[in-house]
């Protein structure tokens, strides 16, 4: 029996709490009165993968069985998540592998022929090879990637780009021309968090620019609340206009998966238990974790967090139409991520881990902090936001990992020249999107390197413009107080010190929320 | 009446109490012209002064010409004051006789020639005594130097000098010398150096054989030795009947009061020390606390010149005047020490980043002392410097080199003048001034107001305190506040680029094109030629092979370094000859394939900025590296024109091991940006470049903009010293090195 998530009050018996941050962790002791919200545990995972992989295909909702669809001599194209979900990366064989296997299976069953299998990573950054093929699996990368049959979207390739029309609010549709123009379009996802899946995969993962414009902007973010909440998200709804326009033009088969909170493996599965149940082995565990950490040099612990590989079990799978099967999928979501939280309070606690969507075999630079903190964790909840409106969001990160400039290279420059300028999401729009976007340098390094591309920052700070625009201040405790204070907030050393900070917004004696995430968790907040 | 050396300290306090308090007088001043500036342009400028606006109507006439071959004198002359000279005390030797002989016996010549009486009185100094101790009487110097013989000497040294300095001995060992500093920078870099040298080892002989020739004839040193010899030349002409007076001062400073107190022109003997030892960086002096210095204000001087000009000697006798302070009214060391550090520590500099400056504490160790701790530090100084040259480049080698230079520019200022002044610091005369005292007696009650110039009356506690060190240290104030005003320059701030004239004429477009050139390793990223070899040929190997590969080349490694220090394109040969039998094809497919990605991961974001910054100005962007050309394809998007090493391949097409044409190093990064601008007809002086090793040299000093980029330490040196911009780029902290970044991107 799976223990549902709960808020823990803060007492004299508690023991001091982890929080993340960064490439570490720390032990926090929270005043007496704080409420931590901890995820419920692991549901119970599906008991043969493969069985129930078949099932959904053979039993899909609102649609025919995949087997049906096919026919020979059609052109038939399967798009799948990039490598910004699961986090961290899955312990092989990755789930879409799997999923995948079953599709070309079938589709070899029914004398299809034309396959090309692509990744829909957006303006995210071009896989590896390595990447690709700890997703796919070895077998299918050896069978598909030689012949260029596997590859990653290109969404400045302006010769295989296909324009759809144009929505009822005048949104531009424009894909990948191969998926588009295809007979049947598989789409295998991940649905780690609420945002994920629906729409949003076909219509975002293998857009352009010219398309993802539209919702990905600081106006659509403000009112996103929350976008892990997609009947009241402006980008969920953008993101659905467009998707049913698709939906017109081709025929989207979607598979959609749910895991359990098994985010870390071996030995650090202890960070993810309640900390009054700790063993001794557990303890012990933390302790040495600690000791290490502590003297280790930052390059060495960025081996041993980003080497982490996640136990996760899969939860469900579903397939067929794509909105009633997003449906399933969210249910089944909720299910393990949501919590019950009675009202707001005045201040909000967040450990930004060294792990985000966009740092996957990179660094987690200040700005990518930020939005982890402010984009994703701050916007878990459903409802209202767990801080009250001019409350204060206090963060654990350094702040101090650096820009990849392999793949980052637009982040360095955002950084130097357009945050310097202005942190205020509605301004840097107008006034430096547009340059970064069309970069040619950039786009020459999306396009060949593995960079996310020129606008990407501006995205990240697009996702944080509903907590700017909600919250009063922003602490971040152990953070460089330089990048920090680039970014527009400011640092403290200790909790008590970003308390004492905060209360000249929300006076001396505030109500604290602190989320304990990881596990995942989105707190539903009456 | 006739003045010389108006334009110094001394002859302008004479002119101005000439035209303020004897107006019946009428002056010729004797001016040689400067550069383009006539000598009446020099004479305008000097009376626009603010000591002369009190002066109501200046009339001066002026004789333009130099004292080495004077013009014909004006015609109605009563009288000659020839202050003119060097105060150098180590002039080269044929410098200091041309000045302080040939151009006494040259102006004399001229006087006798006007065939008037003239009273001809000479400025002489009173350490003309040399080396002699105690009492000076004022009388002819006591010595048997035949003035021809040394005359003759002194001016055919430069010749000889000229001609030792080129003898194989020298030069070679000169030319050595700039190509071990140099040698990496090219040739013509060190050519450049030697002839530097040449000239400078022509002066230092020049310096030393003066101070050495009158040291052995019982001078301090070459000024007071020719002075010596000038007053034997008045002798002589005084001797043949005519009017003469040799008048000799000590010391002068600042006004006591007129035309103000404290006035003061340039800096005199003691100012350098004063000032130093109110930054807190003159430690010690080798003096002893109870040695007399002689100074005399300078306003004593002129009014007793005046009052000589007024009592002519009898012809055929010439007269000797002291004007010092040391016999009846001296000043010690001791005393100016403790003066000096009152003011000091009342009115400090003003504080700077780190507060005032601490004040040290003089010992008086004595001479012998000072010399030892002198001696120890200039020691040590060189061995740091030396270790320093062998140390790897980094930050911390550069932030030792400004802490070692700064300290040896300290020792260099204290060695200048502790030299300079040990003979007078140590000097115990006492200039015996009855003659001058008699003369001041003798005047008016009236006139000795006027022309007052009895030092027995100086109180120097009020003269040091009060009105000199004040004085002197105006301006150094007024500088630092002018310094506090100016903006503090950001460090790394590089020179500003400007966008191209946009809707200019095509024509203008053209004109006003602008290229920066950057250099590859060591400046866009950190890496060097034996790295990006490994990372190429590594990845075409097996495991072990890839171990084996590794200790070769780490065997190999000293030597490299060694042949990189004495010249960079041997460095490069010898690396690229281990690429034959490559496939250049299979070159530029490892780096495609698997370089690309650790390329970029390693180039310094801010270099990437600044490139792409000159892009957006419409710059044109070259790349100009010894690298072989396939390291270079993943930087192609970011330059119009990449200039790199070329493999030469047989018609199989593997790498045979040479290069196509000779690497692009040192020297020849200069002449190819030369060329290359010609040929496209940019103008070197607008452009840019960006390098970071002393072999680049050359290639910056090509271009208007040169930066010095994370740079060794002689290259450093060079851009300190040529107020070239020092940027820091740096490789980003987290990206991994490793010698084979192919296999680890194939795991």
């Amino acid at each position: 029996m799976t223990r549902p998530g709960f808020v823990l009050e803060v007492d004299d018996r508690t023991p001091p709490l982890l929080v993340h941050e960064g490439l570490g962790f720390r032990l926090e002791e929270f005043p007496q009165g704080t409420r931590v919200v901890y995820p419920p545990e692991s549901l119970p995972t599906v008991p043969d993968v493969d069985e129930a992989i078949r099932e959904a295909l053979d039993n899909p909702v609102d649609a025919e069985p995949l087997r049906e669809l096919m026919f020979p001599g059609m052109r038939l194209t399967i798009a799948f998540d990039d490598l910004s979900l699961p986090l961290p990366t899955m312990k092989a064989p990755d789930i879409r592998g799997r999923i995948i296997e079953q599709v070309l299976t079938i589709a070899a069953e029914k004398g299809v022929d034309d396959v090309e299998i692509i990744a829909a990573l957006a303006l995210h950054r071009r896989m590896t090879d390595a990447e690709m093929k700890h997703i796919v699996g070895e077998r299918v990368f050896r069978s598909f990637a030689p012949q260029g049959l596997l590859y990653n979207h290109d969404a400045e390739d302006r010769s295989n780009l296909e324009h759809m029309g144009m929505t009822d609010k005048g949104e531009d549709v424009e894909i990948n021309k191969r998926a588009a123009t295809s007979d049947l379009l598989v789409y295998v996802n991940v649905n780690l968090v609420a945002m994920d899946g629906g729409h949003k995969s076909v219509g975002i993962g293998l857009a352009s620019y010219k398309s993802i414009k539209h919702h990905h902007n600081a106006k659509t973010m403000v009112h996103s609340r929350s976008f892990m909440d997609h009947k009241h998200s402006e980008m969920h709804s953008s993101a659905w206009r467009m998707g049913r326009l698709i939906g017109e033009h081709v025929k989207v088969f979607q598979i959609e998966t749910t895991l359990d909170n098994e985010v870390f493996g071996k030995p650090y599965d202890t960070l993810l238990k309640r900390e009054w149940e700790w063993s001794l082995r557990d303890q012990a565990t933390v302790l040495g974790l600690r000791r290490g950490l502590a003297v280790a040099p930052q390059k060495l612990r960025h081996k041993m967090f980003h080497d982490l590989r996640s136990n996760y079990g899969l939860t469900g799978i579903t397939a067929g139409a794509v909105e009633p099967v997003h449906e399933l999928t969210v249910q089944r979501v909720h299910q393990q991520q949501r919590v019950k939280v009675e009202g707001q309070s005045d201040v909000m606690v967040m450990g930004v881990p060294y792990l985000g969507p966009y740092n996957v075999n990179s660094t987690m630079n200040p700005i990518l902090a930020a939005c982890m903190g402010l984009g994703y964790y701050f916007n878990s909840y459903l409802r209202q936001p767990v801080v009250r409106e001019g409350g204060v969001a206090i963060l654990y990160h350094p702040l101090d990992e650096g820009f990849n400039t392999l793949t980052h290279p637009s982040y360095v420059d955002f950084y130097e020249e357009v945050l310097a300028d202005t942190t205020d999401p509605a301004l840097i729009g107008p006034k430096f999107e547009e340059q970064f976007a069309t970069d040619p340098w950039y786009v020459h390094l999306y396009r060949t390197s593995n960079a996310y591309h020129g606008v990407h920052p501006f995205y990240m700070w697009y996702w944080i413009a509903h907590a700017l625009d909600h919250l009063g201040d922003v602490i971040w405790v152990g953070g460089n107080p330089k990048a920090a204070a680039r970014m527009g907030f400011r640092s403290a050393t200790t909790l008590r010190d970003a308390l004492e900070m905060a209360s000249s917004t929300v006076g001396p004696s505030p109500s604290i929320t602190y989320l304990r995430n990881p596990p995942h968790l989105l707190a539903d907040v009456r | 009446m006739l003045l010389t050396g108006v334009t110094g300290f001394v002859g302008e306090a004479l002119l101005h109490l000439l035209l303020t308090e004897v107006p019946g007088v009428r002056l010729s001043v004797l001016v040689r012209p400067k550069g383009s500036i006539s000598g009446a342009d020099r004479i305008a400028k000097l009376l626009a002064k603010p000591i002369f606006e009190t002066v109501a109507d200046a009339q001066v006439g002026v004789v333009e010409g130099d004292l080495s071959d004077p013009p014909p004198l004006p015609g109605d002359l009563d009288a000659v004051v020839h202050s003119a000279g060097d105060v150098s005390f180590d002039p080269p030797v044929d410098e200091g006789f041309t000045t302080n002989v040939v151009g006494v016996r040259e102006l004399l010549r001229r006087i006798e020639e006007t065939g008037r009486d003239i009273h001809y009185l000479h400025v002489s100094t009173a350490y003309v005594s040399g080396r002699r101790r105690g009492h000076i009487p004022e009388g002819p110097v006591e010595h048997a130097v035949d003035v021809d013989t040394e005359l003759a000497w002194g001016l055919a040294q430069r010749a000889a000098a000229e001609e030792r300095s080129r003898s194989v001995e020298v030069i070679s060992r000169l030319r050595k010398q700039a190509e071990r500093e140099h040698g990496r920078a090219g040739l013509i870099t060190a050519a450049a150096a030697t002839e530097e040298a040449r000239k400078k080892w022509v002066k230092d002989e020049l310096v030393r054989l003066g101070a050495e020739r009158a040291r052995s004839l019982g001078w301090t040193d070459c000024y007071t030795f020719t002075k010596a010899l000038g007053e034997r030349v008045v002798e002589a002409y005084a001797a043949t009947g005519h009017r003469a007076t040799i008048y000799r001062p000590a010391i002068i400073e600042s006004a006591i009061s007129r035309p103000h107190p404290g006035w003061i022109e340039g800096f005199k003997m003691a100012e350098p020390l004063i000032l130093a030892y109110g930054r807190g960086e003159l430690p010690l002096f080798p003096a002893a606390a109870d040695t007399a210095i002689d100074i005399v204000p300078v306003d004593h001087v002129v009014a007793s010149i005046v009052a000589c000009l007024a009592h002519p000697p009898a012809h055929g006798e010439p007269a000797y005047f002291h004007l010092a302070s040391g016999d009846r009214n001296p000043v010690t060391f001791g005393m100016l020490y403790e003066n000096v550090r009152a003011y000091f520590s009342k009115e400090p500099f003003a504080a700077g980043d780190r507060g005032a400056a601490r004040l040290p504490e003089w010992t008086f160790p004595g001479g012998a002392s000072v010399e030892r701790m002198m001696a120890t530090g200039e020691k040590v100084h060189k061995i740091a410097d030396t270790l320093l040259g062998l140390a790897p480049r980094s930050d911390r080698t550069r932030s030792w080199a400004r802490a070692l230079d700064r300290q040896g520019r300290r020792l260099k200022f204290l060695r200048r003048y502790l030299d300079l002044y040990k003979e007078y610091a140590q000097a115990d005369l006492r200039f015996v001034d009855a003659n001058t005292l008699a003369l001041y007696r003798s005047l008016s009650p009236a006139d000795q107001e006027t022309f007052a110039f009895d030092t027995g009356v100086i109180d120097w506690h009020d003269y040091l305190y009060g009105i000199h060190v004040p004085s002197v240290t105006k301006p150094v104030r007024e500088l630092d506040e002018l310094r506090k005003l100016r903006k503090k320059p950001v460090p790394g701030r590089l020179p500003r680029i400007a966008a191209g004239s946009e809707g200019s004429t095509g024509a203008e477009a053209e004109k006003s094109r602008v290229a920066a050139f950057f250099d590859l390793d060591g400046t866009l990223m950190s890496s060097n030629v034996i790295e990006t070899y490994l990372w190429l040929r590594l990845g075409e190997l097996s495991g072990t092979r890839k171990a084996a590969e590794i200790a070769r080349m780490a065997g190999k490694v000293p030597g490299y370094v060694w042949s990189d220090r004495a010249e960079r394109s041997s460095l490069l040969r010898t690396v690229y000859k281990e690429y034959a039998g490559a496939r250049l094809s299979e070159l530029d497919a490892i780096v495609d394939e698997h370089l690309t990605a650790h390329i970029l991961g390693r180039l310094a974001p801010d270099a990437v900025r600044r490139i792409r910054e000159h892009r957006a100005a419409g710059h044109v962007t070259v790349l100009v590296t010894g690298a072989i050309r396939p390291l270079t394809r993943p930087l192609l998007p970011l330059f119009d024109h990449i200039e790199a090493a070329d493999l030469a391949v047989d018609d199989r097409g593997f790498c045979t091991g040479h290069l196509a044409s000779s690497p692009l190093v040192g020297e020849s990064r200069g002449a190819f940006v030369r060329e290359w601008s010609r040929r496209e007809s940019i103008s070197p002086a607008d452009c840019f470049a960006y390098a970071d090793s002393h072999s680049d040299l050359p290639l910056l000093a090509a271009v208007g903009h040169p930066v010095a980029v994370r740079p060794d330490v002689p290259l450093f040196r060079h851009a300190k010293r040529s107020h070239w911009p020092i940027a820091d780029w740096g490789s980003p902290a987290h990206t991994t090195r490793t010698l084979d970044p192919v296999g680890r991107s194939a795991r």
